[in-house]
């Protein structure tokens, strides 16, 4: 063969052959494999699946094997929150799972994040694919491997699995699985998340899945060595433990059940119910109108900057077939930290889908297995392996709010829905990292339990509930302020106050957030970071003609030192953000309103930090709104009469909330006309409204429209630029190199007038 | 001994009396609109049996004891007063948002996940009722921001005038430093002095509950609040019945926390749940009295069943954090477990699996059961339960239902034998089974999580369907021996007269016995001892106020400890109630060391990350006299019993109908010794032995099942 004019020489089979042993012995690093990482099916049935489900399995023995190892699950999930010293552990941020041999997520308990579970698929296959043959590791009874680094399946570092391989008769037959969210890892910044991760080596510990227990025994060597790489080493070895009594205990009862109904049983159970889910999930796709439908989301920074990242989201049903396309998404920050593993936004995707659409399906892999999903190579959801993700947490958020829109608005017309259609969960972690010399004169890093407590979307049928959950789990819980503070130099002056005013309108609101204003005591090292957006566009939306929630600040008070307040001038404080930084009456403060996003600093005592937790989406038109709700929500100061009546235009005595109703009803005739006045034809109004770029000054992301070939890259203080889709990421510029060379600017220019 | 203990239930008032060695269980229709009539109806009928006149009994007995669901009930109404509610400022929203979970807390797993129908509870305190106080205290009890009184009367005035009818306050860290509070209530007595007409009720929390926990803490005062002038109305006009009827001592009140006390010391909280609470009290009696071991306690009914710990060497199991109705309180209150299981629990097909559903949906006691024929179209348990043979169609629950069994043909038919496609046989063994199983799994993850092997344990199963399930639930445990206990129809009341005098009182303390920053062991004994004191104190003064005699009280010490900054809480209890040495704080390291290993694996401990102790609790009770239960243990005699008849009846795991014999009350005679498959039917319950299990009555009523291999 001729090829620019050089001899080519075809290589035979044999040589081939030869070659891939030569690559195969030689490989320089078991780096994430893309063959299991971008892969969320199900692994075709081995042969002990085959034959186990090809002979006649009595199903009613099947759910009593379930029902064996769902109460295995619960007992270990009990064991890991009521053990586990990870703020995580204790208010919910954790898992215990099985899995197939061949690494599938077969099943989880009772309660527990099922995210968690669904993405430690990706290191077991990872340990099976690459260890079991490995002379130098291998996988006997009694290993059991830990894992962390997110390239290799995981949310973000911060989480830490311990998987365990479970032998039978010398046969490994299923995994069993331990995840927390740890918090602390070494990072470059305390508590996990680093926002000002700039590469994946300011992450702190990335754990590929390796073995740290043999014989049932966690190695000394190996613990020494991630204590020695983080900032709380009794946090690391404690929970270390936790999670291995949790799988030994799991791995008991596995074995139990495996004694009581056979080997064939377990195995059979665990790949049936996967598939059974799948045949349900086609079945339930079958049964949706075959149609498109979309939603455009955008992430308004990455921690360091202001960017408009967009996320779109198009889903296209097709009779069997369902297809949700990412397409068009920011391409990666190459340096900043909120870029997602593809592998790992796909079980949010899962998870999503679970919570807010089919809550009634089991917990496990199969429920997005006959999914098919589209994304750009090199994009913020699905990033290269060296694009940190600490703060991944930003974008994934978002794809829980996605799959409630998009196929929200698939499950309008059909009869028969498994929940009730409904708004965006606000979808921010708005809680305050933290890290530093508690007043035990233990180092400690960590987060706090408010990321649990998510206002929840409107609904088509009521209002969405206040502080709820998280945005990824339920039954989660924002814990008790009197034993956080016990353990740590904080104090909330503000631990729980419903935001006034802000929340997502609609026929039906959104449940709201809350205010929290924290302080440090009896620490002069200790302080904060968050890693929050949506301060200038909203992080969750409306559904059908509903408001998206408000965009939420921060805001600090700075070189104050608030328990002399206290002391001296008590009048000086209001337990209240808004009122704080409008009417500054602590003396001698420096006020600061930001973007919630914030890097961490060190907070001196008695200053102050205000962050909002935040309202789901209104779901419905405001006008339908029933003017007793909103009646109800003035007595309860959740909003201002202004807002009432701007809003809702509901006429209310504001001091007895009686509704006028005939005022009301012609505010509302009045408004519904003005509206018409105020409309115009579809076709003006596209023409008006779309243009053929985004606008100069908007630093955007993304494919801009429905072509998403091309994706527009706007650097802060660098010129706009377009790339085609999935073909590179983005580096960003220092925001301090340019905060400097602005000022240098303006010091130059100073000098030239002189 | 002369004694009567009742047990006040939703529907039936359940009565024990114990006269001289005569020992009588009585039912009766609880009267809600005056309890006293029920209390008396169950009365009259036990004393038939002993020809004594009722005022004699009355003026004869040593107390008379009752435990209630009428403050349950009483929740779920929701018919207590308005109330107003002072927190911290800055923690307004802390009870409206109840730690975010509040939504799913006491609600069947699948309403916990489906996020998008959650719904909170309609508040006990609506927001418009919760004002904020500018006060705060820090964790060690510093006083931050001093209260501001001016504040405080304007916030009371508020309240007021908004119509509160009693005031809940709770305040910040309040546990470790009371002054606050106390100075709320100062204020509040000189703005509504409590001899004036109209004069309201206030309460302050960590008068309540003396543990950390804003959220939990406000709860627990919130109910005992709500349910005050109930519950003292309730029991107030017991009182006055006894006193009209010639009992001239003081009423005993059982309390969830496995005691009892005086109605004056007595809180609305304590009483809650103390029915079931009562039946885990009769079964560690009887498992004292009885030598019978590590007994895992259940009541199967018609709607839910209940899962209580009783272990050999009385370690208690107690929630510190229970769930009541909908609400999470701190309260040391008796561990159980309330599974959505019963005899009334519906069966659906569930189509992913290809299987059958059990519960949570149940059709309770209204409509019931398809078989009831009052309106119910969807098959349950004991639907299953009747075309599998085992129950008699004229002779159930004493003959006061009749059932249908072609309503329950119709129910199972309709809705699950085509999409299984199974004949109805099969489909209600299916029942039966799952039914079975996912109790046993209940008991298995309870046990469990606790660290105790199933198989060391004898299951007690009582409740109107425990006899019927005992030994399908026990074949899916792994357990060999059942026991379905005397009086099981009137357990609760049974217990509710075998408890002690007895009040817990805890303290929230940051106390470090191995400090890792400094590698320093507690040397402040002086702290640590001065704590317990305060609490036997306070425990003592409870038990003196009540009459008692300061040489019978005893006390028993617990701490709640952890390692590091766990969640967990283990409880350890310590001989030694005073701490002076090194060596008695190592000892008392190395007692958690070992109870922690026995629940979560040797090995788990991790001393290594400090040790602490959390709560400290006292218990201060005086032991009282018990009813003798010694002689329900397996007798040695084996009686042969005469069956009435038989009929065919189907059982797991048996392709074919087994003609299996009928018996009646005659098999309570003690030492009856019948092999399965039988039935028992009683005036009280139906007792099914399995294939594979024997029958052997013992004493009092007490009948014990056993799996052949295993017989006595």
């Amino acid at each position: 063969m001729t090829m620019n004019n050089t001899e080519v020489h075809t290589l035979s089979d044999e040589e081939q052959g030869l070659i891939d042993q030569f690559l195969i012995d030689n490989q320089l690093f078991y780096g994430p494999d893309p063959d299991i990482m971008r892969n969320h099916g199900l692994a075709p049935r081995s042969d002990a699946e085959e034959s186990i489900l090809s002979s006649d399995l009595d199903l009613q023995k099947v759910n009593m094997v379930r029902g064996r190892l769902t109460a295995a699950l619960d007992e270990t999930h009990t064991m890991v929150e009521q053990m586990g010293v990870a703020p995580g552990a204790k208010w919910g941020d954790l898992v215990t799972a099985i899995f197939t041999a061949n690494g599938d997520m077969a099943q989880t308990g009772t309660f527990g994040i099922v995210v968690f579970a669904s993405v430690c698929q990706y290191p077991v296959k990872f340990i099976k694919k690459y260890w079991v043959d490995e002379d130098t590791v291998g996988v006997r009874d009694g290993d059991a491997f830990i894992h962390n680094d997110s390239r290799y399946g995981n949310i973000h570092n911060t989480d830490q699995s311990l998987m365990m391989p479970v032998f039978w008769e010398g046969q490994l037959v299923c995994w069993v699985s331990s995840t927390i969210h740890e918090g602390e890892n070494g990072a470059i910044e305390p508590g996990g998340m680093p926002s000002i991760a700039e590469t994946k080596y300011d992450e702190g510990l990335k754990m590929s899945p390796f073995k740290i227990v043999e014989n049932f025994k966690l190695r000394r060597d190996i613990v020494t060595f991630l204590q020695n790489s983080v900032r709380d080493p009794k946090l690391q070895l404690a929970d270390m433990k936790v999670k291995l009594h949790s799988i030994l205990r799991l791995r008991e009862r596995v074995l139990a059940v495996i004694e009581e109904f056979g080997v064939d049983y377990l195995q059979g159970t665990l790949r049936k119910s996967l598939e059974d889910t799948e045949t349900e999930v086609r079945r339930r796709i079958e049964e949706m109108p075959n149609g498109i439908s979309r939603v455009n989301t955008f992430i308004d920074g990455d921690l360091r900057e202001d960017v408009l990242a967009k996320m779109p989201m198009e889903i296209r049903v097709k009779d069997s077939r369902m297809i949700w396309n990412l397409k068009g998404t920011s391409p990666e920050f190459t340096n900043r930290s909120i870029n997602v593993v593809m592998g790992s936004l796909k079980t949010c995707l899962l998870t999503s889908l679970i919570l807010y659409v089919w809550p009634d399906l089991p917990k496990n892999q199969a429920v997005f297995s006959a999914v098919e999903v589209e994304m750009d190579e090199n994009s913020l959801v699905n990033a290269s392996d060296e694009a940190p993700n600490a703060m991944s947490l930003l974008p994934i958020f978002r794809c829980f709010s996605m799959p409630p829109m998009t196929m929200g608005k698939l499950n309008y017309c059909m009869p028969n829905r498994y929940t009730a259609i409904n708004a965006n969960t606000y979808s921010q972690p708005a809680t305050l990292v933290y890290g530093g010399l508690t007043q035990h004169g233990e180092v400690t890093g960590n987060f706090c339990a408010d990321i649990n407590g998510n206002g929840t979307g409107g609904r088509e049928n009521k209002d969405g509930e206040h502080s709820l959950s998280p945005v990824f789990g339920y039954m989660a819980d924002t814990g008790e302020m009197e034993l956080a503070e016990e353990e740590l130099p904080y104090i909330r002056l503000v631990a729980q106050k419903l935001a006034k005013d802000r929340v997502g309108f609609g026929k039906f609101r959104g449940g709201m957030g809350y205010e929290q204003i924290a302080t440090v005591k009896n620490s002069t090292e200790f302080g904060f970071m968050t890693g929050q957006c949506g301060s200038k566009h909203p992080s969750a939306y409306g559904l059908f003609g509903g408001y998206a929630c408000p965009a939420y600040p921060m805001a600090r008070i700075k070189n104050i030192n608030i328990f002399e307040t206290f002391k001296n001038n008590p009048e000086q404080f209001d337990f209240d953000m808004i009122t704080l930084m409008n009417e500054r009456k602590i003396t001698d403060g420096d006020y600061y309103v930001q973007d919630a996003g914030m890097n961490f600093e060190l907070c001196n005592e008695g200053e102050i930090y205000m962050i909002c937790q935040g309202s789901g989406g209104g779901y419905g038109d405001v006008l339908d709104r029933d003017p007793k709700l909103v009646a109800k929500d003035l007595e309860e100061e959740l909003i201002s009469p202004d807002l009432a009546e701007d809003i809702y235009k509901v006429i209310c005595d504001p001091n007895k909330f009686i509704v006028d109703e005939a005022a009301t009803e012609q505010a509302r005739k009045a408004e519904r006309k003005a509206r018409i006045q105020r409309g115009i034809p579809y076709d003006e109004f596209v023409a008006q409204w779309v243009t053929p770029e985004p606008a100069e000054d908007l630093p955007y992301m993304g494919s801009w429209g429905d072509d998403h070939s091309t994706l527009i890259v706007s650097p802060p203080g660098e010129k706009r630029y377009s790339i085609p889709a999935g073909s590179a990421g983005v580096m960003f510029s220092n925001p301090k190199d340019r905060r400097i060379a602005e000022l240098e600017a303006e010091l130059a220019a100073l000098k030239n007038i002189t | 001994m002369r004694r009567i203990s009742v047990d006040i239930g939703g529907t039936f008032t359940d009565c024990f009396v114990a006269w001289d060695e005569q020992y009588i269980g009585a039912k009766a229709l609880t009267t809600h609109h005056n309890l006293a009539q029920g209390f008396n109806n169950a009365l009259d009928i036990a004393v038939e049996s002993i020809d004594v006149d009722k005022q004699e009994l009355l003026a004869s007995v040593d107390s008379v004891r009752y435990a209630t669901t009428l403050g349950t009930n009483a929740l779920i109404e929701r018919n207590g007063p308005r109330i107003g509610l002072l927190v911290t400022e800055g923690f307004n929203s802390t009870i409206p948002l109840s730690r975010g979970r509040g939504y799913g807390e006491g609600l069947p797993f699948e309403q916990q996940r489906d996020l998008p129908n959650a719904v909170r509870p309609a508040p006990l305190v609506p927001i418009p009722m919760i004002r904020g106080l500018r006060e705060r205290v820090s964790y060690d009890g510093e006083i931050l921001l001093p209260l501001d009184e001016n504040d405080l009367r304007e916030k009371l005035r508020q309240l007021v005038d908004q119509g509160a009818e009693t005031i809940v306050v709770m305040l910040t860290n309040s546990v470790v430093n009371t002054d606050h509070e106390l100075r709320v209530r100062e204020v509040f007595l000189e703005e509504y002095p409590s001899y004036l007409l109209g004069a309201i009720p206030l309460l302050l929390s960590h008068q309540v509950a003396g543990r950390k926990g804003e959220y939990s803490r406000a709860v627990s005062t919130i109910i005992d609040s709500y349910l005050h002038q109930t519950m003292y109305h309730g029991l107030g006009s017991l009182e006055r019945n006894l006193r009209a009827n010639g009992y001239e001592k003081p009423m005993l009140i059982s309390h969830n926390s496995g005691g009892m006390a005086q109605l004056n010391s007595t809180d609305a909280l304590q009483t809650v749940h103390s029915g079931p609470v009562s039946g885990i009290a009769a079964s560690e009696h009887l498992a004292l009295n009885g030598d019978l071991g590590n007994i895992v306690a259940t009541d199967m009914g018609g709607t839910s069943f209940d899962i209580g710990i009783v272990v050999e060497g009385g370690e208690k199991h107690y929630d510190f954090n229970p769930v009541i109705d909908r609400w999470l309180v701190s309260i040391p209150m008796v561990h159980l477990v309330t599974l959505g299981a019963g005899g009334g629990s519906i069966a659906t097909f569930d189509r992913l699996y290809n299987t059958i559903k059990i519960g949570p949906e149940s059709a309770g006691s209204d409509p019931g059961p398809a078989s009831y024929d009052r309106g119910g179209l969807l098959p349950t348990v004991t639907d299953a339960d009747l075309l599998l043979g085992y129950l008699d169609p004229q002779n159930y629950a004493a003959g006061r239902i009749k059932l249908n069994p072609s309503r329950s043909r119709f129910a199972i038919e309709e809705t699950l034998c085509d999409d299984l496609d199974l004949d109805i046989t099969d489909v209600c063994k299916h029942i039966k089974q799952t039914a079975d199983t996912n109790m046993a799994n209940g008991i298995s993850t309870e046990l469990g999580s606790r660290g105790y092997d199933t198989s060391e344990f004898t299951l007690l199963a009582y409740g109107g369907n425990g006899p019927l399930h005992g030994c399908g639930i026990a074949n899916a445990l792994g357990v060999n021996r059942v026991l379905s206990p005397p009086f099981s129809p009137v357990f609760s009341a049974l217990g509710a007269g075998n408890v002690n005098q007895l009040h817990i009182h805890e303290l929230s303390t940051y106390t470090v016995l191995f400090d890792t920053a400094t590698n320093s062991i507690l040397s402040d004994y002086a702290k640590l001892n001065d704590a317990i004191v305060e609490l036997e104190n306070r425990g003592q003064e409870d038990l003196l106020r009540q009459g008692l005699d300061i040489k019978d009280i005893k006390f028993r010490l617990e701490f709640d400890m952890r390692y590091g900054n766990q969640r967990v809480e283990t409880a350890v209890s310590s001989d030694a109630r005073r701490f002076d040495s090194v060596h008695d704080i190592l000892q008392l390291i190395n007692l958690f060391h070992t109870r922690y290993g026995e629940r979560f694996g040797e090995g788990s401990q991790a001393s290594e990350s400090g040790v602490r102790i959390n709560t400290i609790r006292v218990s201060a009770f005086v032991e009282l006299e018990k009813v003798d239960f010694t002689e329900i243990k397996p007798l040695l005699e084996k009686l042969t019993v005469e069956a009435t008849s038989s009929r065919p009846c189907d059982f797991v795991g048996f392709d074919n109908p087994i003609d299996t014999a009928i018996y009646d009350d005659v098999a309570l005679v003690p030492g009856s010794f019948i092999e399965g498959p039988a039935i028992i039917t009683t005036k009280d319950t139906t007792y099914l032995v399995e294939p594979g299990w024997t029958y052997h009555a013992s004493n009092r009523g007490a009948v014990w099942f056993f799996k052949q291999d295993q017989c006595s």
